[in-house]
C-alpha cells in the first residue's frame, strides 16, 4: 500500500513540474465548458424554451455539472500506456514487483484529484460570474446512485484506455492515432460532453445508450439531476455493469495476448 | 526577389514532398487518423442540423447561416492544420537540439519550422469541405461584392492564424514547460466553430478583438451575408496587420533568448 | 580576411528556473519560481587562422559546445565581440551560413525515415549548390566515407557509424570554409573514431578548411589538433600546441607495474610515489624527468612481470592546472 501512496505523490509532483503546461491545460478544459455553456445558453435565450425535455435551468445545470464529473472521470494518465508499450519502457515496469495495472490505476487517481481541486475552483469562479440556475441534489438515494455512476464511469473509462493503449503491441506505430480516433473524437461526441444524450431521435439515442460512451458523463450528471430515475436507473446501471465486466474481461483476454506478442519480439 | 521565392517554393515542394512519403509509409495511421477527422465533422455537423431541424434559429441566424459559419471556421482551420502541421513537431525538435541544426542553414528557420510538414491527409478533406463551403455559400444568396468581400476576409483571417502559430512557435522557444499553447490556440479559435455572437460580454469583446477569433471566422462568413460594416472591415485588417507584426517581433526576440539543449 | 574566427571577451550567461523536491515545493515552483543565473563563458579571446585545426577540450559543462554554438550563431552573446570569416555569426546572413557547417554528434539533420540521398537533394536546394558541383562534390565525399551502398536506405536503419558518415556528407555536400565539430566522436567505436579522425584531418589538409572541433576525448586531439584550447567553467586555461601543455602541467607521469611477488613492498616508495597499491598491482607517479630511471630501478630491485609508462590523463592536467593555476 505504501508504494501505491508513494507513486500516488510523484505523479501528482510531476503534473506540477511543468507549471505553465498545468495551468494551461486547466484553462483549455475551461474554454471547453465556456462554448458548451454559451451554446446552451443561447439555445435557450428565450427563457420559455423548452427542447427535449430541458428548459433553460435544467441544462446550464446539466453543463456545470459536466466540469465536476469530467474532472473525476476524464482525467487519467492511462493514455500514456501506449506509448510505454511502443517504446518498451514497459519492461521496466514489468520487472518491477508492481502490478500494472494498479500502478497506472493510481496514476490516474492522483490525475483525478488535482484536476478535481482546480475544476472545483473553477467552477465557483465561473459560478460567480455566469451566474446560472443550479439545481441542488438532496435526495439521499439519487445521491447514492450518482456516487455508484461514477466509480462505474471511472472504470469504463479506465478500461477503455488500456484497451486502446494494447494496439501498440502488435502496431506499435497505431499508438496516438488509436486514441485520437476513439479516445479524442468519439468519447468526445457520445460521452454527452457536448449535448445531452437524450436529445438524439429514438434509433440513434437507443444505439449510443447501449454503447459504453454515454456512462462517462451524461448517465452520471443526469441522475444527479434526478432525471433518470426508478427503472430507468436500475436499466443504465445494469448496462454500465455489464460493459465494465465485459471490458475488463476483454482486456485481461487482450493484454494476455499481448504481453506474449511483447514478450516474443523482446523490445 | 523572384529568385528568393522561387527558391523557396522549391523548398517548400520537396519539404512536402517529403513529408508525404513519410506517412504515405504509415497508412493504417494515415486512416486511422482521416477517419477520425472526418467523423469529428460529421458529429458537430450532425448536431447542429438536428438541433436547428425545422426552422429553429440561434442568436438570430437561420440553419443555413450557422451550418456557414461552421463551415468557415473548418475552411480557416484545416488550411492552417494543412500548412503549418510542422508546429507540432517544433517542442520535440528544441528538446533534442536538431532545431541548432535548423538554425544553421542558409533557410530561413522560420519558414522551416512553421512549413516544414504539410499534411497530406489534408489534400483529402480540403476539397470536399470547398464544395461544401461553396454549396452553402451559395443558399445565401450573396451579392458579387459580398463574395468578394468574403474571400478577402477569409485571407485575413489565414494570416491571423499564421501570426497566432509564429507566436505559439516563439514561446516554445523561451519556455521550454510550454507543452499546450498549440493546443489552448485550438480550443481557442474552436469557439469560433459558432458565431462568436453567442458569447457574452466580456468574453466576446475578448474573442473579437483580443484574441480575434471574431475577425478570423465570424466575419468572413457575416460579409458573405453582408451583415458588415466597412469600419469592422477596417478594423480586421488592421488586426491582422497588427498581429502579423507583433508576431514577427516575437519571433526574432525568441531567438535572441535560445539556450539550446546542453551538449 | 586575416583570420577566419576573432573572439574577444566573449561572455554567455544562462538563465534557469530550480524547482524543490517534493510536494510543497512542487505548489511552490508553481507560485514563485526561482531562477538561477549559469555563467557558461566567462570572458574568453582568441582568434583562428584560415585552415586551422583547433581543438577544444575541457571537461563536460566547461563551455565549450556553448562557444562553438555561439560561434555559428545559435547563441545571442551576452557581451564580448565574434567576428567568423568576416561576419557577425548572429545575424545568420545567408551568405555566412553557406560558408559554414555544424556537425554534432548524436545529432542529426537526415530525415529519419527517408533515404539520405533525399536530404541531399534539399540541402542542394537550401545551399543553392550548382547541379555539376554537387554531383562532384557528392561522388567525392560518398568515396571518401564509403557510404555509396547506403544512400537510399532509410537513415534509421543505419548504424551509429554509418549515420554519422552520411551527416558528414550532408554538412559537406557545400565545401563549407569553416567547420565546427562539436564531439563527432562520442557513441563510435574505435574502429569509426579512428575512420573519423582520418576523415577529418584528410579534409583539413585537402581543402585547407579551418575546423574547430570540441571533444573530451583524448584521443581526438592527440590525433589531429596541432593546437589545442583548454576550457574549463567558461574560462581559456591554455591555448597552444599540444605538446606544450602536456610537458607545461603534467610535471610526472604514471608508471604502472604488475609484481609477480609481494617482497620488498615498502620499499617502493623510494622510486616514486605510490598511488595506488592492489597487489598485484601498483600505480606509480613519478616526475617526468626521471621516469626512464625511474623505471630502470623498478625493474632491477623488484619482481616486475608487467610495465606500462602513461601520461596523466588530461582530466587529471585541467583539475590539475585550474587548482594550482598557471604559475607552475
Amino acid at each position: 500500500m505504501q508504494k501505491y501512496w508513494s507513486i500516488f505523490k510523484i505523479s501528482f509532483e510531476q503534473e506540477f513540474a511543468y507549471r505553465l503546461n498545468f495551468i494551461l491545460w486547466r484553462v483549455r478544459n475551461v474554454f471547453q465548458i465556456l462554448l458548451t455553456y454559451f451554446l446552451w445558453s443561447t439555445v435557450f435565450s428565450n427563457p420559455q424554451t423548452e427542447i427535449f425535455g430541458y428548459d433553460r435551468t435544467k441544462i446550464l445545470t446539466y453543463v456545470f455539472g459536466i466540469m465536476i464529473v469530467r474532472a473525476l472521470v476524464l482525467s487519467a494518465r492511462a493514455m500514456d500506456v501506449s506509448s510505454d508499450i511502443a517504446q518498451g519502457d514497459l519492461s521496466n515496469y514489468l520487472l518491477k514487483p508492481l502490478s500494472y495495472f494498479k500502478y497506472w490505476f493510481t496514476r490516474d487517481i492522483s490525475s483525478k484529484a488535482l484536476n478535481l481541486i482546480f475544476a472545483a475552483i473553477e467552477f465557483a469562479v465561473l459560478f460567480v460570474i455566469l451566474k446560472p440556475p443550479f439545481f441542488l441534489q438532496t435526495n439521499a438515494v439519487a445521491l447514492l446512485a450518482f456516487f455508484v455512476t461514477i466509480i462505474l464511469a471511472v472504470l469504463i473509462y479506465f478500461f477503455l484506455l488500456f484497451l486502446i493503449s494494447s494496439i501498440p503491441f502488435w502496431a506499435p506505430e497505431l499508438g496516438w492515432s488509436s486514441h485520437f480516433l476513439v479516445t479524442v473524437v468519439i468519447i468526445e461526441a457520445l460521452s454527452g460532453s457536448l449535448f445531452p444524450i437524450n436529445i438524439l431521435p429514438g434509433l440513434l439515442q437507443s444505439i449510443a445508450l447501449a454503447l459504453p460512451f454515454p456512462y462517462l458523463i451524461y448517465f452520471p450528471v443526469e441522475v444527479y439531476l434526478g432525471n433518470i430515475t426508478g427503472t430507468a436507473l436500475i436499466g443504465g446501471l445494469m448496462i454500465a455493469v455489464a460493459w465494465t465486466g465485459v471490458l475488463w474481461i476483454a482486456l485481461n483476454f487482450v493484454w494476455q495476448k499481448g504481453l506474449k506478442v511483447y514478450q516474443a519480439i523482446g523490445r | 526577389m523572384t529568385k528568393r521565392f522561387k527558391k523557396y517554393f522549391k523548398i517548400w515542394w520537396m519539404m512536402s514532398r517529403n513529408s508525404f512519403s513519410v506517412v504515405l509509409g504509415q497508412r493504417l495511421a494515415l486512416s486511422f487518423f482521416l477517419v477520425g477527422k472526418i467523423l469529428r465533422f460529421i458529429f458537430f455537423f450532425g448536431f447542429l442540423y438536428f438541433l436547428l431541424l425545422g426552422n429553429s434559429t440561434l442568436a438570430g441566424y437561420t440553419s443555413n447561416q450557422i451550418i456557414f459559419f461552421f463551415l468557415t471556421f473548418n475552411l480557416i482551420d484545416v488550411i492552417t492544420q494543412f500548412l503549418f502541421r510542422e508546429v507540432y513537431n517544433f517542442r520535440p525538435m528544441i528538446i533534442n537540439g536538431d532545431f541548432d541544426l535548423v538554425l544553421v542553414k542558409p533557410l530561413n528557420a522560420l519558414f522551416r519550422v512553421l512549413m516544414g510538414g504539410a499534411d497530406i491527409i489534408d489534400l483529402i478533406t480540403i476539397p470536399p469541405l470547398i464544395i461544401l463551403t461553396i454549396y452553402y455559400g451559395a443558399l445565401l444568396h450573396p451579392a458579387f461584392y459580398q463574395t468578394m468581400l468574403f474571400l478577402v476576409l477569409l485571407v485575413n483571417g489565414f494570416l491571423i492564424a499564421t501570426a497566432f502559430h509564429i507566436i505559439v512557435l516563439s514561446f516554445a522557444i523561451v519556455t521550454l514547460e510550454v507543452d499546450h499553447t498549440t493546443m489552448i490556440y485550438r480550443d481557442l479559435t474552436s469557439l469560433g466553430r459558432l458565431p462568436v455572437d453567442i458569447y457574452k460580454e466580456p468574453l466576446k469583446a475578448f474573442l473579437t478583438y483580443l484574441i480575434p477569433v471574431g475577425i478570423m471566422m465570424t466575419l468572413p462568413a457575416k460579409a458573405a451575408m453582408g451583415l458588415v460594416a466597412p469600419m469592422g472591415i477596417l478594423v480586421a485588417f488592421l488586426v491582422g496587420a497588427i498581429a502579423l507584426i507583433v508576431a514577427f517581433r516575437f519571433w526574432n526576440y525568441a531567438l535572441t533568448k535560445y539556450s539550446s539543449a546542453s551538449s | 580576411m586575416d583570420r577566419a574566427v576573432i573572439v574577444d571577451n566573449l561572455v554567455k550567461n544562462f538563465e534557469i528556473t530550480e524547482k524543490e523536491p517534493g510536494l510543497s515545493g512542487a505548489f511552490k515552483s508553481l507560485l514563485s519560481p526561482k531562477k538561477k543565473t549559469v555563467h557558461a563563458i566567462r570572458g574568453i579571446s582568441f582568434s583562428v587562422q584560415p585552415g586551422e585545426l583547433v581543438g577544444f577540450i575541457g571537461p563536460n559543462g566547461a563551455g565549450k559546445t556553448t562557444t562553438l554554438k555561439t560561434l555559428s550563431g545559435l547563441l545571442y552573446p551576452t557581451s564580448g565581440f565574434v567576428e567568423v570569416l568576416d561576419y557577425d555569426p548572429w545575424e545568420r546572413r545567408p551568405e555566412f551560413l553557406k560558408q559554414i557547417s555544424l556537425v554534432m554528434g548524436q545529432k542529426n539533420q537526415l530525415w529519419w525515415d527517408l533515404p539520405a540521398i533525399e536530404t541531399f537533394e534539399l540541402n542542394k536546394a537550401i545551399y543553392e549548390i550548382p547541379g555539376r558541383e554537387y554531383e562532384a562534390n557528392l561522388k567525392e565525399l560518398v568515396e571518401l566515407l564509403e557510404v555509396e551502398k547506403f544512400l537510399n536506405t532509410p537513415v534509421r536503419k543505419l548504424s551509429l557509424g554509418q549515420r554519422m558518415r552520411m551527416e558528414l556528407t550532408a554538412a559537406l555536400l557545400y565545401k563549407p570554409k569553416v567547420l565546427f565539430l562539436d564531439e563527432p566522436t562520442i557513441g563510435l567505436d574505435l574502429v569509426a573514431q579512428q575512420k573519423m579522425r582520418d576523415f577529418i584531418y584528410d579534409y583539413n589538409r585537402r581543402y585547407g578548411a579551418t575546423v574547430l572541433l570540441t571533444s573530451h576525448n583524448m584521443d581526438d586531439l592527440v590525433d589531429l589538433a596541432r593546437r589545442v584550447i583548454v576550457i574549463d567553467e567558461g574560462k581559456i586555461l591554455f591555448d597552444g600546441a599540444l605538446e606544450e601543455l602536456v610537458t607545461k602541467f603534467a610535471k610526472e607521469k604514471i608508471i604502472k607495474a604488475t609484481l609477480s611477488k609481494e617482497d620488498g613492498i615498502a620499499n617502493l616508495e623510494t622510486i616514486g610515489k605510490v598511488k595506488r597499491l592492489a597487489f598485484p598491482e601498483v600505480v606509480l607517479s613519478v616526475p617526468r624527468s626521471a621516469t626512464a630511471v625511474a623505471a630502470a630501478e623498478l625493474l632491477q630491485n623488484f619482481p616486475v612481470e608487467d610495465l606500462t609508462i602513461e601520461e596523466i590523463p588530461i582530466e587529471d592536467v585541467i583539475r590539475k592546472v585550474f587548482k594550482g593555476g598557471l604559475r607552475k
